[in-house]
């Protein structure tokens, strides 16, 4: 029961690469743009009732036509001589009523990926996300990697752009699938592309991001594919965010302006703020982005 | 029993086959729960069943409103001379496809079941003066056909809005579907400001449809009174306040409301009820 496979497939060792809903939509939208660009072919689906609450319903004159619950669906690509899993989630199931995964239910779809990726002969699992830093608006983003075992660190030490994530916590199914994967004796990398905590709590993607992961997952795969198609989505983003970054107290400014110089060797060396307030001061500075946001969208509301 | 049944029965009925109707306790106007308690008494109800409550609802603490502890409730009833089942219920705060599920194994324990009928109120735009429309959702042609004579039918196309999630009603349907078995949501529409107090009239029209599809020769003479009662009440606030007067008569004559007024008028229905 749970998955539902509609074609029969010979694939050689595939890798899986894993997407879900999560901060700034991170990993969703990088795994989601490397399936739409690969052209990747759907060939199965974990049943998701058992999962989710349903979110639509149909109903032509009086009957009851379809349910609709969030896609939990499997795609397929061989590149050159690489064949490609792409599992892409709609959403993370929760017990608990938080954002992301959680509880019996989290570990049970996690399992399920993983069974269809061994079912094919998968043997290494990627997974992606949001790594939450304190970095300016306006830099590139770099990548947090972290490997569920040891043998791996010397591999991801060669990946540009990219850090060791060192210490820390990753919440929901893109730490949990590769917790599983290792129980399950699969290598498994999660890749997490850098948002600055100001923008985390903010509603809005964060596709900047997503790039960077992808052009980091794209090398390691030995893909090439055109990431300008991102470019305007970016810049969409980076210019609805300025229009916030405007409208900061001069002096907070001056405080954000200070990230721009950071340069760190792991994520736990960063240093413009003062490490005890910078936790509290990100998160004045996450509400206030937020409130200045939702003003914003009020005025914008009026002149409509 | 086999142990996975998230249930406990505390009574052993059989019947050959039965109806199965569902409400749940939460409802605009309280109208699903106001309708199974006035089957339940009418009909000699007995509970049969208990769902775990544990396995549905977290229990992180409990909910007070008006001063009182509020604890879920997810029983099932039979009314063994009309070979009626009936499923009340809080709405489970996870697990909600095995939640359903295990509503329909719980009442096949008792019987075949044949059809499930749903009870849900929606807000409506009218005033309390006009007569209630059930509006239904069938799971099946089969179904629709069965109801027919009942006049139920509107040819209702809807989607769900963004932002929005269906009821658990239309998940209930789904499952069903499912299992192959024949269900209905009855929907009425309760006018706005009596959504957070008691619709009589509305509870009426659902008990009258459930009255001549089962048979069940309902005296309504106390639904009536609450009804004449529920009528006196908002006439009697209508001669205080003309402010609530204008605002229905604006109703009555099908027109809009401003959102200022909408929420006068709820404000002043409710503490009327409470009032008096």
């Amino acid at each position: 029961m749970g998955i539902k496979l509609y074609k029969e497939l010979r694939l050689e060792k595939p890798d899986l690469i894993v997407g879900w809903p999560g901060i700034g939509n991170i990993g969703i939208i990088a795994i989601d743009t490397l399936r739409g660009m690969l052209e990747a072919e759907d060939f199965g689906e974990i049943e998701p009732w058992d999962f989710f609450y349903p979110h639509g319903v149909s109903i032509k004159a009086d009957l009851l036509e379809e349910l609709e619950f969030p896609s939990n669906k499997f795609y397929f690509k061989r590149v050159g001589k690489k064949d490609l899993i792409i599992f892409i989630g709609e959403e993370q199931p929760s017990e608990t009523g938080a954002g992301y995964a959680a509880g019996e239910k989290a570990y049970r779809l996690a399992n399920l990926v993983l069974d269809v990726g061994e079912k094919f002969g998968c043997q290494r699992v990627y997974t992606s996300g949001a790594a939450v830093a304190s970095i300016h608006h306006t830099m590139k983003p770099r990548v947090w990697a972290v490997p569920n075992r040891e043998e791996l660190i010397d591999e991801i030490k060669g990946y540009e752009n990219t850090i060791l994530m060192g210490e820390g916590t990753i919440s929901g199914l893109n730490g949990l699938l590769l917790g599983v994967a290792r129980e399950r004796g699969l290598e498994g990398i999660c890749v997490m592309g850098e948002i600055p905590i100001y923008v985390a709590h903010f509603p809005v993607s964060y596709p900047k991001a997503s790039k960077s992961v992808l052009e980091v997952l794209t090398r390691i795969l030995g893909i090439s594919i055109d990431l300008s198609q991102l470019d305007d989505y970016v810049r969409k983003i980076e210019e609805q965010i300025e229009g916030v970054y405007r409208q900061v107290p001069p002096e907070v400014r001056d405080h954000l302006e200070k990230l721009k110089d950071e340069s760190y060797a792991t994520p736990s060396e960063r240093r413009s703020i003062p490490e005890r307030d910078e936790k509290e001061f990100m998160e004045r500075i996450g509400k206030l982005f937020e409130d200045i946001d939702q003003s914003l969208k009020k005025e914008d509301g009026k002149s409509a | 029993m086999p142990e996975e049944y998230p249930f406990r029965i505390s009574r052993h009925i059989q019947f050959k086959s039965s109806s199965l109707i569902i409400a749940w306790n939460r409802d605009s106007s309280t109208l699903g729960a106001r309708v199974i308690d006035f089957l339940n008494k009418k009909l000699g109800g007995q509970e049969i069943c208990e769902m775990e409550l544990s396995r549905f609802f977290s229990f992180g603490g409990v909910a007070v409103e008006d001063n009182v502890i509020q604890f879920p409730e997810c029983k099932l009833y039979a009314c063994e001379k009309n070979n009626l089942l009936i499923f009340k219920s809080d709405t489970p705060q996870y697990e909600w496809y095995k939640f359903l599920n295990s509503i329909i194994d719980a009442a096949e324990h008792c019987a075949k079941v044949e059809e499930i009928y749903t009870i849900g109120g929606m807000v409506g735009l009218t005033a309390h003066t006009r007569s209630r429309e059930l509006f239904a959702v069938f799971n099946s042609l089969e179904m629709k056909k069965r109801l027919g004579s009942y006049h139920l039918g509107k040819d209702m196309d809807y989607q769900t809005p963004s932002g929005q999630r269906p009821t658990l009603s239309s998940f209930l349907l789904w499952v069903a579907q499912k299992r192959g078995i024949l269900g209905v949501n009855l929907w009425v529409p309760i006018p706005f400001y009596l959504v957070a107090v008691e619709d009589a009239k509305a509870q009426k029209i659902v008990l009258e449809f459930f009255d001549r599809r089962f048979n069940l020769g309902i005296d309504y003479k106390c639904l009536d009174d609450k009804i004449g009662e529920q009528n006196e009440k908002i006439a009697r606030a209508r001669i205080r306040s003309p402010e609530i007067d204008g605002s229905i008569n604006k109703l009555e004559d099908n027109l809009h409301l401003s959102e200022e007024e909408n929420v006068k008028l709820i404000k002043e229905i409710e503490e009327v009820f409470k009032r008096d």
